[in-house]
Order: structure tokens, then C-alpha cells, then sequence
């Protein structure tokens, strides 16, 4: 496992292992390498791991960073580099093990180092351009000029087959359900689907409905083909031309 | 509809343990059933006063819109939401032209502009609407969903499928959103709905809390809270303890109680007449 260490003088003060999450580097004791030292800012730098690469990063600190006697806003790290904060080193030790541990639980929290701000229209173009070469690649278009149907299977409802039109389909007795069941005891809202940019997904109502008879958790995507139960009732969904 | 449901509310805005000052602002409007909040952006005080002006600006809007059906709308309704939807959208849309005349008329204040998450639930139906990285979660069953998208830079990425989820959560352009109220003449609304459920919890939060605070934990804070102020309470001390480094907003809705429903009116029927 790769590791920071940190140097002042000849003695080594301390070893922090890295993982992750970032590393915090300053004056403020909360930082996960506190240094007292007039010459650190509060919150002076970070370490993390970005896109399988170490980096590391000034925070606007007032006495700057050096790496290998550089000075640097920011900058990949390897194995054996220095950094330089105030008169303290932190000697890079990156071991050859570069799977880093599963930190799944607990968020790496990354700080915000920059304010906030809104892409500027050829920022945004170009991701928009990344966008659809990304769209063709996966081929994700065709479906997207199909339209979702239900089509029931077995059940009392109103139609034998529905369009999935708006954001939101209810599936129930409601007068406001798009899926109307029949029959006394029926929930108002058994069950609902919601259009969101990526698909369709299965939601509970007063019932758990199930698809391809396992009973859902959460919000579910649907898939085309999918066999949908809420209560007695059976639906079918399908892309269709 | 005859359905109305009892929603319990908390609520709880905190500026962090880094920043200076509070760019978030929020509005709770329980006479409407409308929910709005937002984290405001732009150098000095502007922040504060782009998220402020947007959410006022929304709340009246909506206000006036119950009172009058001749309300103007702004922006382009779209067909497959609910005409109260579509207001609540065309309440975003005034807020930006609001934010964005304020901006162009004040060259100090360029660039300011804020994120939006509203809420405004009638009968069983909740209609949603955001820009920007503020987001919606629905604890139901004890199963929490994201019911927003973020439109952020990583967050769009990991949508088309170009940057893992790993590495949107260690990328240093966490901060770059792809859309946000006034900082453009028009903007793009997100619009969507949801039946709610007796048990359901409704999130608005701003990013200040979903970058400190993991899904899990907030499910489990959520989960576990005896009221939802005691989660609004929670929520806020969790982001603060994971270093609070950005202003923290939260707005808690619990979905606690339905009254005056045809099973209700059934039930007490059923248990007079033994």
C-alpha cells in the first residue's frame, strides 16, 4: 500500500497510509496531517487519487508547495517525490500494490476547492459532443425513438394496452391512474412509473409489484419485455415502433 | 381528489465549518404545500442573494398562480407533467430571468446564480422541478432514491458513461455545474412526479450534505429519527462532523397521515358497524 511520510529535519514524525480518501495537509488540527507551524495555513494541501493517479494540490495556501523544489499549483506524484510545506518534507512511498483498498462506505469526503460555477456555452457544447459520440458507441439511440407500452397479460383493467406517455404512470383505481384496475379493494395507487432521462422505473403504491416475479425495492428500471405483477393484474412492457 | 396527506416538516440551514458565509437559502410555505430550496453562487454576498431573490421569486409566483388562473407562465410547458408541474417549472423560469436581470444590472454581481429544488405536493401527487446540483430523495419502505439528476459536470459525465462514479467522487471539477438559475438568459427545467405514500420521506437537500454524508447514512438518519426536525437536525451535525465544508441545507418531509380517504371512511364504517 502506498504511503506519505512525513520528514522535518532527518527524523521521520510520522507515516500516513493512503487510501481513498484525500489527505489533508495544514495548521488546523483536524487535517490528517496536522503540522504547528506559522509558516502551513490552515488548510495548505491535499493528496488524493484521481482517475488511478496520485495528486497533489496547493489549497490557495499563503507560502505555497513545492514538489522536488518546483513550486506547484498542482501535480501527479510518483514514487520517492518531495513535497515541500513550510520546512517540512513528505516523502512519497508508493509500494507496487496499486489496487487501493475499497472504501465503499464511507464517502471520501473531497473538499471544495474551487467556488462554484456554470460551464460557459462551449464548455458545455463541447460535452454535449462527448455526449453523443458516447451515445453512439453504445448505440443507445434506437430505442429512444420507440414508445413504451403496457400491455396486459391478465387482469381487470380498463384497456387491453396502454402508452407510457408522461412522467408519471399510475397503475390503480384512481381516477387519475393511466392503468385503471377494476374491482372493489383495488389501491387507488398500486403501483407507478417514472420517466427519467436514463429510462423507465417500476415504484411501489399501495402495493410491491413485482418484475419477472421478483417483488421490487426502490425504484426499479424497466427493461423491454419486462413482466410486471401488481396484485392480480399482469402487464407486458414493450418498446414498440 | 379528497386525499389529503399530513406532511411533518423540518428544516435547518447551517454555513459549514469552512465557508464565511451562507449561500443557501430556503423556504418552507405549508399553506401551498410547497417546498423550495437553494444554494446560492458568486463572489462576496451575491450568493446569498441570487439563492434568496430565486426562492422568493418562486414562492410568489406559486402563491399568485393558486389565487389567479390567469398567472402568466414562463418558459415552455411541456406535455407530459401536470399543469401544476408545469407551473412550478415556469416558476424556475421566472427566478432565472429574475437572478439573470439582477446580474446584467448590477456588473458587480455577474456571475451569481443558484441551484433550485422544489417540491409542491397536491392531493397524493408531488411535483418536483430543479436545476443545478440540489437534490430530492424519497425514503420509502426504507429504501432511499435519488429522485434528481445532478446537472453537474461529473454527474453528466457519468451519465453518458465517460467517468466512473469513483472517480466523479475524487474529481476536483465536483464544483462545475452544466446549468443553474440566472447565470444564463433561459434556462433548462427538470421536471417530474411522484404518488406519494403514507411512511414516504422527502429530502431536499444542497450538495453540502451529499458530499459530506453517504446515501446509507442519510437512509439510516432518516430512518431512524423520531420526527423529521430531529432529521434535519441529524443530517446537518453528520455533514459538519465529515468536515463541514460546504454551507448545508436540508428540508425533511414526512408523509405521515392520510385523512378523509375512501378506505378511511370504510374502515370506520366497517368498525361502527362491528
Amino acid at each position: 500500500m502506498s504511503r506519505l511520510l512525513l520528514k522535518f529535519e532527518n527524523s521521520i514524525l510520522k507515516e500516513i497510509p493512503l487510501g481513498t480518501r484525500p489527505v489533508t495537509i495544514g495548521r488546523a488540527p483536524d487535517n490528517d496531517i496536522p503540522i504547528d507551524n506559522l509558516a502551513v495555513s490552515n488548510y495548505h494541501a491535499r493528496v488524493y487519487v484521481e482517475a488511478g493517479s496520485l495528486v497533489v494540490e496547493d489549497l490557495n495556501s499563503l507560502n505555497g508547495l513545492f514538489l522536488n523544489d518546483i513550486r506547484v499549483e498542482r501535480a501527479m506524484l510518483k514514487d520517492g517525490d518531495s513535497i515541500l510545506i513550510g520546512k517540512h518534507q513528505i516523502l512519497v512511498d508508493q509500494l507496487h500494490d496499486a489496487a487501493l483498498p475499497a472504501d465503499a462506505w464511507r464517502k471520501a469526503p473531497v473538499p471544495r476547492v474551487n467556488e462554484t460555477m456554470v460551464l460557459d456555452t462551449h464548455e458545455r457544447r463541447k460535452l454535449l459532443e462527448e455526449a453523443a459520440a458516447a451515445g453512439e458507441r453504445s448505440q443507445l439511440s434506437p430505442e429512444r425513438m420507440r414508445v413504451p407500452t403496457l400491455t396486459v397479460l391478465q387482469g381487470r383493467t380498463d384497456q387491453k394496452e396502454y402508452r407510457v406517455a408522461g412522467k408519471l404512470t399510475v397503475i390503480g383505481h384512481s381516477e387519475m391512474a393511466t392503468v385503471r384496475l377494476r374491482g372493489w379493494f383495488t389501491p387507488d395507487i398500486a403501483a407507478q412509473i417514472n420517466k427519467h432521462e436514463d429510462g423507465y422505473y417500476l415504484g411501489r403504491g399501495d402495493r410491491v409489484p413485482k418484475i419477472n416475479g421478483v417483488p421490487i425495492s426502490g425504484l426499479t428500471k424497466l427493461n423491454d419485455g419486462d413482466l410486471i405483477e401488481v396484485g392480480r393484474v399482469r402487464l407486458n412492457f414493450l418498446f414498440r415502433e | 381528489m379528497r386525499f389529503l396527506l399530513r406532511i411533518q416538516t423540518g428544516a435547518r440551514t447551517d454555513l459549514g465549518r469552512v465557508r464565511k458565509n451562507n449561500e443557501d437559502s430556503f423556504h418552507l410555505e405549508p399553506s401551498l404545500q410547497l417546498y423550495v430550496l437553494s444554494d446560492g453562487m458568486g463572489g462576496e454576498a451575491h450568493g446569498e442573494v441570487a439563492s434568496n431573490l430565486a426562492v422568493q421569486t418562486i414562492v410568489t409566483h406559486c402563491q399568485q398562480s393558486e389565487n389567479s388562473r390567469a398567472t402568466p407562465t414562463f418558459g415552455d410547458a411541456q406535455p407530459d407533467v401536470s399543469e401544476r408541474t408545469n407551473r412550478l417549472a415556469s416558476a424556475i423560469h421566472l427566478a432565472n430571468r429574475k437572478v439573470f436581470e439582477m446580474a446584467a444590472a448590477n456588473p458587480e454581481k455577474k456571475g451569481m446564480g443558484a441551484t433550485i429544488v422544489a417540491a409542491w405536493i397536491e392531493g397524493q401527487r408531488l411535483s418536483l422541478a430543479h436545476v443545478g446540483d440540489s437534490r430530492a430523495y424519497l425514503l420509502r419502505a426504507g429504501t432511499l432514491d435519488q429522485l434528481t439528476a445532478d446537472h453537474s459536470l461529473v454527474a453528466e459525465k457519468v451519465r453518458i458513461g465517460i467517468l466512473t462514479p469513483q472517480e466523479a467522487d475524487a474529481s476536483e471539477l465536483q464544483s462545475v455545474l452544466t446549468r443553474a438559475v440566472g447565470t444564463n438568459a433561459n434556462v433548462q427545467v427538470d421536471s417530474n412526479e411522484q404518488m406519494l405514500l403514507v411512511g414516504d420521506t422527502l429530502l431536499l437537500c444542497s450538495d453540502g450534505l451529499n458530499r459530506m454524508v453517504t446515501d446509507p447514512e442519510i437512509a439510516s438518519t432518516l430512518l431512524t429519527s423520531t420526527s423529521a426536525q430531529e432529521a434535519a437536525d441529524r443530517l446537518i451535525e453528520l455533514a459538519n462532523e465529515y468536515g463541514g465544508m460546504d454551507n448545508v441545507s436540508v428540508i425533511v418531509l414526512r408523509v405521515t397521515q392520510k385523512s378523509d380517504g375512501v378506505l378511511d371512511r370504510l374502515k370506520v364504517w366497517k368498525r361502527n358497524s362491528g
